[in-house]
Protein backbone atom coordinates (compact mmCIF):
# COMPACT_ATOMS: atom_id res chain seq x y z
CA UNK A 1 0.00 0.00 0.00
CA UNK A 2 1.27 3.45 -0.82
CA UNK A 3 2.14 5.87 1.94
CA UNK A 4 -0.67 8.18 0.96
CA UNK A 5 -3.21 5.37 1.13
CA UNK A 6 -2.08 4.53 4.63
CA UNK A 7 -2.17 8.20 5.54
CA UNK A 8 -5.75 8.57 4.38
CA UNK A 9 -6.99 5.52 6.22
CA UNK A 10 -5.08 6.68 9.26
CA UNK A 11 -6.61 10.16 9.02
CA UNK A 12 -10.16 8.89 9.17
CA UNK A 13 -9.39 6.24 11.74
CA UNK A 14 -7.49 8.75 13.83
CA UNK A 15 -10.54 10.94 14.06
CA UNK A 16 -12.64 7.98 15.05
CA UNK A 17 -10.22 6.56 17.58
CA UNK A 18 -9.66 9.97 19.15
CA UNK A 19 -13.39 10.35 19.43
CA UNK A 20 -13.69 6.91 20.98
CA UNK A 21 -10.97 7.54 23.48
CA UNK A 22 -12.40 10.94 24.26
CA UNK A 23 -8.91 12.40 24.39
CA UNK A 24 -8.78 14.94 21.59
CA UNK A 25 -12.08 16.29 20.36
CA UNK A 26 -12.19 15.68 16.61
CA UNK A 27 -12.27 18.72 14.36
CA UNK A 28 -15.92 19.36 13.40
CA UNK A 29 -14.90 20.35 9.88
CA UNK A 30 -12.97 17.10 9.40
CA UNK A 31 -15.86 15.07 10.73
CA UNK A 32 -18.30 16.84 8.40
CA UNK A 33 -15.90 16.02 5.52
CA UNK A 34 -15.73 12.40 6.62
CA UNK A 35 -19.51 12.16 6.70
CA UNK A 36 -19.79 13.58 3.19
CA UNK A 37 -17.14 11.15 1.99
CA UNK A 38 -18.99 8.20 3.52
CA UNK A 39 -21.94 9.17 1.32
CA UNK A 40 -19.88 9.62 -1.85
CA UNK A 41 -17.95 6.38 -1.37
CA UNK A 42 -21.16 4.34 -1.54
CA UNK A 43 -21.02 4.55 -5.35
CA UNK A 44 -18.40 2.66 -7.40
CA UNK A 45 -17.18 5.85 -9.07
CA UNK A 46 -13.73 7.30 -8.62
CA UNK A 47 -13.86 10.67 -6.82
CA UNK A 48 -11.33 13.34 -5.90
CA UNK A 49 -10.63 14.71 -2.46
CA UNK A 50 -9.21 18.23 -2.47
CA UNK A 51 -7.54 18.91 0.85
CA UNK A 52 -6.43 22.57 0.90
CA UNK A 53 -4.68 22.48 4.30
CA UNK A 54 -2.58 19.49 3.21
CA UNK A 55 -2.17 20.85 -0.34
CA UNK A 56 -3.01 17.54 -1.90
CA UNK A 57 -5.54 16.17 -4.35
CA UNK A 58 -6.32 12.51 -3.72
CA UNK A 59 -7.79 10.11 -6.25
CA UNK A 60 -10.10 7.84 -4.27
CA UNK A 61 -12.69 5.11 -4.57
CA UNK A 62 -14.61 3.45 -1.75
CA UNK A 63 -12.71 5.52 0.80
CA UNK A 64 -9.37 4.14 -0.37
CA UNK A 65 -6.66 6.40 -1.76
CA UNK A 66 -5.65 5.13 -5.20
CA UNK A 67 -3.17 7.91 -5.85
CA UNK A 68 -2.38 11.42 -4.71
CA UNK A 69 -1.20 14.55 -6.47
CA UNK A 70 0.80 17.15 -4.55
CA UNK A 71 -0.36 20.67 -5.26
CA UNK A 72 2.07 23.53 -5.81
CA UNK A 73 -0.65 26.03 -4.97
CA UNK A 74 -4.39 26.60 -4.66
CA UNK A 75 -5.76 30.01 -5.50
CA UNK A 76 -8.87 31.66 -6.81
CA UNK A 77 -8.32 33.11 -10.26
CA UNK A 78 -10.58 35.77 -11.72
CA UNK A 79 -10.38 38.01 -14.75
CA UNK A 80 -10.34 41.59 -13.55
CA UNK A 81 -9.32 45.01 -14.85
CA UNK A 82 -5.75 45.86 -13.94
CA UNK A 83 -6.59 48.68 -11.57
CA UNK A 84 -9.81 47.33 -10.07
CA UNK A 85 -10.16 46.20 -6.47
CA UNK A 86 -9.40 42.53 -5.89
CA UNK A 87 -12.61 40.53 -5.61
CA UNK A 88 -12.75 37.89 -2.91
CA UNK A 89 -14.72 34.68 -3.29
CA UNK A 90 -14.69 32.68 -0.04
CA UNK A 91 -15.57 29.04 -0.63
CA UNK A 92 -17.86 27.29 1.78
CA UNK A 93 -16.37 23.98 2.98
CA UNK A 94 -16.77 21.07 3.30
CA UNK A 95 -18.33 20.99 -0.12
CA UNK A 96 -19.09 18.57 -2.91
CA UNK A 97 -18.40 19.93 -6.38
CA UNK A 98 -19.49 18.11 -9.51
CA UNK A 99 -17.97 18.58 -12.94
CA UNK A 100 -20.66 19.55 -15.44
CA UNK A 101 -18.46 20.32 -18.45
CA UNK A 102 -15.24 18.38 -18.85
CA UNK A 103 -12.04 19.69 -20.42
CA UNK A 104 -11.79 19.31 -24.17
CA UNK A 105 -10.51 16.12 -25.73
CA UNK A 106 -8.84 17.74 -28.70
CA UNK A 107 -5.81 15.51 -28.28
CA UNK A 108 -7.77 12.39 -29.25
CA UNK A 109 -6.82 10.75 -32.52
CA UNK A 110 -9.62 9.77 -34.92
CA UNK A 111 -9.47 6.63 -37.04
CA UNK A 112 -12.03 6.86 -39.81
CA UNK A 113 -11.66 4.35 -42.66
CA UNK A 114 -13.28 5.70 -45.82
CA UNK A 115 -14.77 2.36 -46.84
CA UNK A 116 -14.75 -1.23 -45.64
CA UNK A 117 -13.83 -4.21 -47.79
CA UNK A 118 -14.96 -7.82 -47.32
CA UNK A 119 -12.89 -9.97 -45.02
CA UNK A 120 -10.53 -12.19 -47.07
CA UNK A 121 -11.47 -15.88 -46.98
CA UNK A 122 -9.24 -18.36 -45.17
CA UNK A 123 -8.02 -19.90 -48.45
CA UNK A 124 -7.13 -16.44 -49.78
CA UNK A 125 -5.19 -15.72 -46.61
CA UNK A 126 -3.46 -19.07 -46.79
CA UNK A 127 -2.46 -18.41 -50.38
CA UNK A 128 -1.20 -14.97 -49.48
CA UNK A 129 0.57 -16.05 -46.30
CA UNK A 130 1.93 -19.26 -47.75
CA UNK A 131 1.43 -21.19 -44.55
CA UNK A 132 2.80 -18.58 -42.16
CA UNK A 133 1.89 -19.08 -38.48
CA UNK A 134 -1.16 -17.38 -36.99
CA UNK A 135 1.01 -15.79 -34.33
CA UNK A 136 2.67 -12.69 -35.78
CA UNK A 137 6.34 -13.11 -36.47
CA UNK A 138 9.07 -10.55 -37.02
CA UNK A 139 9.27 -7.10 -35.52
CA UNK A 140 6.32 -5.95 -33.45
CA UNK A 141 4.43 -2.94 -34.73
CA UNK A 142 5.47 0.37 -33.30
CA UNK A 143 2.41 2.58 -33.04
CA UNK A 144 2.72 6.32 -33.12
CA UNK A 145 2.88 7.64 -29.55
CA UNK A 146 -0.53 8.55 -28.16
CA UNK A 147 -0.99 12.35 -28.18
CA UNK A 148 -0.67 13.85 -24.72
CA UNK A 149 -3.44 15.98 -23.21
CA UNK A 150 -2.63 19.59 -22.39
CA UNK A 151 -1.12 20.49 -19.01
CA UNK A 152 -3.40 23.53 -18.60
CA UNK A 153 -7.15 23.14 -18.94
CA UNK A 154 -10.49 24.02 -17.40
CA UNK A 155 -13.48 22.04 -16.25
CA UNK A 156 -16.77 23.70 -15.36
CA UNK A 157 -18.26 23.00 -11.94
CA UNK A 158 -21.92 22.88 -10.96
CA UNK A 159 -21.70 25.95 -8.70
CA UNK A 160 -20.88 28.26 -11.61
CA UNK A 161 -17.16 28.10 -10.92
CA UNK A 162 -14.43 26.57 -13.01
CA UNK A 163 -11.65 24.27 -11.98
CA UNK A 164 -8.43 25.43 -13.60
CA UNK A 165 -5.61 22.93 -13.67
CA UNK A 166 -2.32 24.60 -14.47
CA UNK A 167 1.41 24.37 -14.07
CA UNK A 168 1.85 27.94 -12.86
CA UNK A 169 -0.50 30.31 -11.08
CA UNK A 170 -0.96 33.79 -12.59
CA UNK A 171 1.79 36.22 -11.53
CA UNK A 172 1.12 38.51 -8.61
CA UNK A 173 3.69 41.25 -9.32
CA UNK A 174 2.37 44.49 -10.79
CA UNK A 175 4.73 44.54 -13.77
CA UNK A 176 3.85 40.98 -14.77
CA UNK A 177 0.14 41.73 -14.41
CA UNK A 178 0.60 44.93 -16.42
CA UNK A 179 2.22 42.90 -19.19
CA UNK A 180 -0.64 40.39 -19.06
CA UNK A 181 -3.18 43.25 -19.15
CA UNK A 182 -1.54 44.75 -22.25
CA UNK A 183 -1.49 41.35 -23.95
CA UNK A 184 -5.12 40.61 -23.06
CA UNK A 185 -6.19 44.16 -23.94
CA UNK A 186 -4.58 43.87 -27.36
CA UNK A 187 -6.42 40.58 -27.95
CA UNK A 188 -9.72 42.17 -26.88
CA UNK A 189 -9.20 45.23 -29.07
CA UNK A 190 -9.02 42.81 -31.97
CA UNK A 191 -12.33 41.34 -30.80
CA UNK A 192 -10.88 37.97 -29.79
CA UNK A 193 -10.90 38.08 -25.99
CA UNK A 194 -12.67 35.47 -23.90
CA UNK A 195 -14.28 35.73 -20.47
CA UNK A 196 -14.20 32.83 -18.09
CA UNK A 197 -16.00 32.34 -14.77
CA UNK A 198 -13.96 32.59 -11.57
CA UNK A 199 -11.89 29.46 -11.12
CA UNK A 200 -10.28 27.51 -8.35
CA UNK A 201 -6.79 27.10 -9.74
CA UNK A 202 -4.82 24.00 -8.82
CA UNK A 203 -1.16 24.33 -9.71
CA UNK A 204 0.69 21.06 -10.11
CA UNK A 205 3.53 19.50 -12.07
CA UNK A 206 2.78 19.19 -15.81
CA UNK A 207 2.92 15.40 -15.65
CA UNK A 208 0.38 15.37 -12.79
CA UNK A 209 -1.89 17.74 -14.74
CA UNK A 210 -1.82 15.41 -17.73
CA UNK A 211 -2.62 12.31 -15.69
CA UNK A 212 -5.51 14.09 -13.99
CA UNK A 213 -7.05 15.17 -17.31
CA UNK A 214 -8.94 11.94 -18.06
CA UNK A 215 -10.42 11.83 -14.55
CA UNK A 216 -12.18 15.17 -14.89
CA UNK A 217 -15.20 13.77 -16.67
CA UNK A 218 -18.73 15.15 -16.48
CA UNK A 219 -20.24 13.84 -13.27
CA UNK A 220 -16.94 13.40 -11.44
CA UNK A 221 -17.28 14.41 -7.81
CA UNK A 222 -14.73 16.55 -5.98
CA UNK A 223 -14.97 16.62 -2.22
CA UNK A 224 -13.37 19.72 -0.69
CA UNK A 225 -12.20 19.00 2.83
CA UNK A 226 -12.60 21.37 5.76
CA UNK A 227 -10.74 21.67 9.02
CA UNK A 228 -7.18 21.06 10.06
CA UNK A 229 -5.66 17.67 9.19
CA UNK B 1 49.70 82.93 -35.69
CA UNK B 2 47.72 84.95 -33.16
CA UNK B 3 44.43 84.40 -34.92
CA UNK B 4 44.44 80.68 -34.39
CA UNK B 5 43.78 80.73 -30.60
CA UNK B 6 40.99 83.18 -31.25
CA UNK B 7 39.53 80.77 -33.78
CA UNK B 8 39.86 77.94 -31.32
CA UNK B 9 38.06 79.97 -28.66
CA UNK B 10 35.25 80.64 -31.08
CA UNK B 11 35.12 76.98 -31.98
CA UNK B 12 34.90 75.94 -28.36
CA UNK B 13 32.28 78.59 -27.59
CA UNK B 14 29.97 78.03 -30.57
CA UNK B 15 30.57 74.55 -31.98
CA UNK B 16 31.43 72.44 -28.91
CA UNK B 17 28.02 72.62 -27.12
CA UNK B 18 26.21 71.25 -30.19
CA UNK B 19 26.77 67.51 -29.47
CA UNK B 20 25.44 68.09 -25.95
CA UNK B 21 22.34 69.76 -27.37
CA UNK B 22 21.89 66.96 -29.87
CA UNK B 23 22.09 64.45 -27.03
CA UNK B 24 19.48 66.41 -25.17
CA UNK B 25 17.21 66.42 -28.21
CA UNK B 26 17.66 62.68 -28.70
CA UNK B 27 17.01 62.06 -25.00
CA UNK B 28 13.88 64.19 -25.09
CA UNK B 29 12.69 62.38 -28.22
CA UNK B 30 13.32 58.99 -26.63
CA UNK B 31 11.61 60.11 -23.44
CA UNK B 32 8.67 61.33 -25.47
CA UNK B 33 8.48 58.06 -27.38
CA UNK B 34 8.68 56.12 -24.13
CA UNK B 35 5.87 58.28 -22.75
CA UNK B 36 3.79 57.69 -25.83
CA UNK B 37 4.44 53.93 -25.70
CA UNK B 38 3.59 53.83 -22.00
CA UNK B 39 0.44 55.83 -22.63
CA UNK B 40 -0.55 53.52 -25.46
CA UNK B 41 0.22 50.46 -23.31
CA UNK B 42 -1.89 51.91 -20.51
CA UNK B 43 -4.76 52.50 -22.92
CA UNK B 44 -4.49 48.92 -24.20
CA UNK B 45 -4.11 47.56 -20.66
CA UNK B 46 -7.33 49.30 -19.62
CA UNK B 47 -9.19 47.16 -22.15
CA UNK B 48 -7.62 43.98 -20.77
CA UNK B 49 -9.01 41.69 -18.11
CA UNK B 50 -5.97 39.69 -17.04
CA UNK B 51 -6.08 36.83 -14.59
CA UNK B 52 -5.73 37.87 -11.01
CA UNK B 53 -4.97 35.34 -8.31
CA UNK B 54 -6.21 35.58 -4.76
CA UNK B 55 -5.72 33.17 -1.86
CA UNK B 56 -8.21 30.31 -1.72
CA UNK B 57 -10.19 31.46 1.29
CA UNK B 58 -12.54 28.96 2.86
CA UNK B 59 -15.25 29.37 5.43
CA UNK B 60 -16.45 26.33 7.29
CA UNK B 61 -20.20 26.21 7.04
CA UNK B 62 -21.42 24.06 9.92
CA UNK B 63 -24.70 24.08 11.77
CA UNK B 64 -24.58 24.42 15.60
CA UNK B 65 -25.63 20.78 15.71
CA UNK B 66 -22.56 19.81 13.66
CA UNK B 67 -20.31 21.63 16.09
CA UNK B 68 -21.66 20.07 19.29
CA UNK B 69 -18.60 18.19 20.69
CA UNK B 70 -20.58 15.20 21.96
CA UNK B 71 -22.32 14.68 18.63
CA UNK B 72 -19.16 15.37 16.65
CA UNK B 73 -17.37 12.52 18.40
CA UNK B 74 -20.25 10.12 17.80
CA UNK B 75 -20.55 11.10 14.14
CA UNK B 76 -16.81 10.70 13.62
CA UNK B 77 -17.06 7.08 14.73
CA UNK B 78 -20.12 6.46 12.56
CA UNK B 79 -18.56 7.98 9.45
CA UNK B 80 -15.22 6.19 9.95
CA UNK B 81 -17.02 2.88 10.47
CA UNK B 82 -19.16 3.43 7.35
CA UNK B 83 -16.06 4.18 5.26
CA UNK B 84 -14.23 1.20 6.69
CA UNK B 85 -17.06 -1.10 5.61
CA UNK B 86 -16.80 0.19 2.03
CA UNK B 87 -13.07 -0.42 1.71
CA UNK B 88 -11.98 -3.46 -0.30
CA UNK B 89 -10.89 -6.56 1.61
CA UNK B 90 -8.74 -9.46 0.52
CA UNK B 91 -7.03 -9.23 -2.86
CA UNK B 92 -7.87 -6.35 -5.15
CA UNK B 93 -6.31 -4.65 -8.15
CA UNK B 94 -5.59 -1.00 -8.87
CA UNK B 95 -4.91 0.05 -12.47
CA UNK B 96 -3.28 3.40 -13.24
CA UNK B 97 -4.20 3.90 -16.89
CA UNK B 98 -1.99 6.97 -17.35
CA UNK B 99 1.23 5.42 -16.07
CA UNK B 100 0.26 1.93 -17.27
CA UNK B 101 0.78 0.20 -13.97
CA UNK B 102 -1.28 -2.56 -12.36
CA UNK B 103 -0.92 -3.10 -8.62
CA UNK B 104 -2.09 -6.10 -6.60
CA UNK B 105 -3.08 -5.42 -3.00
CA UNK B 106 -3.91 -7.87 -0.25
CA UNK B 107 -5.83 -6.29 2.63
CA UNK B 108 -4.35 -2.91 1.85
CA UNK B 109 -0.75 -4.16 1.51
CA UNK B 110 0.94 -3.81 -1.88
CA UNK B 111 1.92 -7.30 -3.00
CA UNK B 112 2.93 -6.84 -6.62
CA UNK B 113 3.27 -4.14 -9.24
CA UNK B 114 3.30 -4.86 -12.97
CA UNK B 115 3.74 -2.87 -16.14
CA UNK B 116 0.62 -3.09 -18.28
CA UNK B 117 -0.87 -1.51 -21.38
CA UNK B 118 -4.14 0.39 -21.39
CA UNK B 119 -6.47 2.17 -23.82
CA UNK B 120 -5.17 4.58 -26.45
CA UNK B 121 -8.06 7.02 -26.09
CA UNK B 122 -8.42 6.92 -29.88
CA UNK B 123 -11.82 7.29 -31.52
CA UNK B 124 -12.84 4.86 -34.29
CA UNK B 125 -15.66 5.81 -36.68
CA UNK B 126 -17.65 3.32 -38.73
CA UNK B 127 -17.92 4.78 -42.26
CA UNK B 128 -21.26 3.03 -42.86
CA UNK B 129 -23.28 4.68 -40.12
CA UNK B 130 -20.99 7.06 -38.21
CA UNK B 131 -21.04 4.92 -35.08
CA UNK B 132 -18.06 5.69 -32.83
CA UNK B 133 -16.00 3.73 -30.34
CA UNK B 134 -13.69 5.43 -27.85
CA UNK B 135 -10.81 3.20 -26.85
CA UNK B 136 -10.55 4.29 -23.23
CA UNK B 137 -9.86 2.03 -20.30
CA UNK B 138 -12.88 2.53 -18.04
CA UNK B 139 -12.64 4.43 -14.75
CA UNK B 140 -14.15 3.34 -11.45
CA UNK B 141 -14.73 0.13 -9.56
CA UNK B 142 -15.37 -3.16 -11.32
CA UNK B 143 -15.32 -6.76 -10.19
CA UNK B 144 -13.78 -9.80 -11.78
CA UNK B 145 -16.76 -11.57 -13.30
CA UNK B 146 -15.00 -14.55 -14.89
CA UNK B 147 -11.57 -16.14 -15.00
CA UNK B 148 -10.67 -18.18 -18.05
CA UNK B 149 -7.59 -20.23 -18.92
CA UNK B 150 -6.65 -20.38 -22.63
CA UNK B 151 -9.29 -17.83 -23.56
CA UNK B 152 -10.67 -17.40 -27.07
CA UNK B 153 -11.43 -13.86 -28.16
CA UNK B 154 -14.74 -13.30 -29.95
CA UNK B 155 -13.67 -10.27 -31.97
CA UNK B 156 -16.20 -7.44 -31.86
CA UNK B 157 -17.14 -5.31 -34.88
CA UNK B 158 -14.55 -2.62 -34.16
CA UNK B 159 -11.70 -5.12 -34.47
CA UNK B 160 -12.62 -5.58 -38.16
CA UNK B 161 -13.58 -1.99 -38.92
CA UNK B 162 -10.27 -0.74 -37.54
CA UNK B 163 -8.50 -2.94 -40.09
CA UNK B 164 -10.75 -1.68 -42.88
CA UNK B 165 -12.83 -4.87 -43.11
CA UNK B 166 -16.57 -5.43 -42.94
CA UNK B 167 -17.54 -7.36 -39.78
CA UNK B 168 -18.21 -10.97 -40.81
CA UNK B 169 -21.71 -12.41 -40.77
CA UNK B 170 -20.40 -15.86 -39.88
CA UNK B 171 -19.65 -15.94 -36.10
CA UNK B 172 -16.95 -18.59 -36.67
CA UNK B 173 -14.84 -15.94 -38.36
CA UNK B 174 -14.72 -13.88 -35.18
CA UNK B 175 -12.92 -16.41 -32.97
CA UNK B 176 -9.26 -15.73 -32.22
CA UNK B 177 -7.52 -18.21 -29.87
CA UNK B 178 -4.15 -16.40 -29.82
CA UNK B 179 -4.50 -12.70 -28.99
CA UNK B 180 -5.56 -12.91 -25.31
CA UNK B 181 -2.61 -15.00 -24.12
CA UNK B 182 -2.87 -17.77 -21.53
CA UNK B 183 -5.39 -16.25 -19.10
CA UNK B 184 -8.24 -13.75 -19.14
CA UNK B 185 -10.01 -11.99 -16.28
CA UNK B 186 -13.29 -10.51 -17.46
CA UNK B 187 -14.41 -7.17 -15.99
CA UNK B 188 -17.72 -6.82 -17.84
CA UNK B 189 -18.79 -4.76 -20.88
CA UNK B 190 -16.09 -6.43 -22.97
CA UNK B 191 -13.17 -5.20 -20.84
CA UNK B 192 -10.62 -7.90 -20.02
CA UNK B 193 -7.30 -8.22 -18.24
CA UNK B 194 -5.36 -10.48 -20.59
CA UNK B 195 -1.99 -11.33 -22.12
CA UNK B 196 -0.43 -9.98 -25.26
CA UNK B 197 1.46 -11.04 -28.35
CA UNK B 198 3.32 -7.73 -28.29
CA UNK B 199 5.22 -7.72 -24.99
CA UNK B 200 7.48 -4.88 -26.14
CA UNK B 201 4.50 -2.53 -26.11
CA UNK B 202 3.83 -3.04 -22.40
CA UNK B 203 3.90 0.25 -20.53
CA UNK B 204 2.28 2.12 -23.42
CA UNK B 205 -1.27 3.16 -24.17
CA UNK B 206 -1.92 0.87 -27.13
CA UNK B 207 -5.06 -1.15 -26.33
CA UNK B 208 -8.74 -0.73 -27.15
CA UNK B 209 -9.59 -0.36 -23.45
CA UNK B 210 -8.51 -3.77 -22.13
CA UNK B 211 -5.56 -4.17 -19.78
CA UNK B 212 -2.70 -6.20 -21.21
CA UNK B 213 -0.07 -7.84 -19.01
CA UNK B 214 3.13 -9.76 -19.61
CA UNK B 215 2.95 -13.58 -19.31
CA UNK B 216 4.45 -13.92 -15.81
CA UNK B 217 2.52 -11.02 -14.32
CA UNK B 218 -0.71 -12.30 -15.86
CA UNK B 219 -0.24 -15.74 -14.33
CA UNK B 220 0.53 -14.25 -10.91
CA UNK B 221 -2.56 -12.02 -11.03
CA UNK B 222 -4.72 -14.89 -12.28
CA UNK B 223 -3.65 -17.07 -9.35
CA UNK B 224 -4.00 -14.37 -6.68
CA UNK B 225 -7.40 -12.83 -7.39
CA UNK B 226 -10.71 -14.61 -7.36
CA UNK B 227 -14.06 -14.09 -9.00
CA UNK B 228 -15.66 -11.15 -7.21
CA UNK B 229 -12.34 -9.44 -6.44
CA UNK B 230 -12.54 -5.71 -6.95
CA UNK B 231 -10.61 -3.79 -9.58
CA UNK B 232 -10.13 -0.02 -9.29
CA UNK B 233 -9.32 1.75 -12.51
CA UNK B 234 -8.29 5.39 -12.73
Amino acid sequence: MSGSARASICTSLLAASAALAGEIPPDPGRVATLRLEAGIARTPAVYLLLDPPRRVLEIKARGTVLDSIPLLGIEVVTQQPLLGARATHPASVPAVWTIVAEPSDEHRELIAPVELRPLPKDDEEAAADDGSPAVPAGPTPTPTPAPEPAATYRAHLDGGWDLLVCERLPPRGFLARFGAAVKDGWVRLRGEGEDYPPAVALAMAAEDARRLHHLLRSGTTILVAAGAP
Amino acid sequence: MNAEPHHNELFSAVIAPRPRRRGLVVSLALFGLLGLATGAALMVARAGRPYRAAPFVTETALTPDEEDPARVAKRAVQAATALERLRPRGAYLVVDSYRNRLRLYENGELKHEAVCSTGTGTILRDPRNGREWIFDTPIGERVIERKVKNPVWAKPDWAFIEEGYLPPTNPEERFDPFSLGDYALYLGNGYIIHGTLFQTLLGRRVTHGCIRLGDEDLELIYRNVRIGSRVYLY
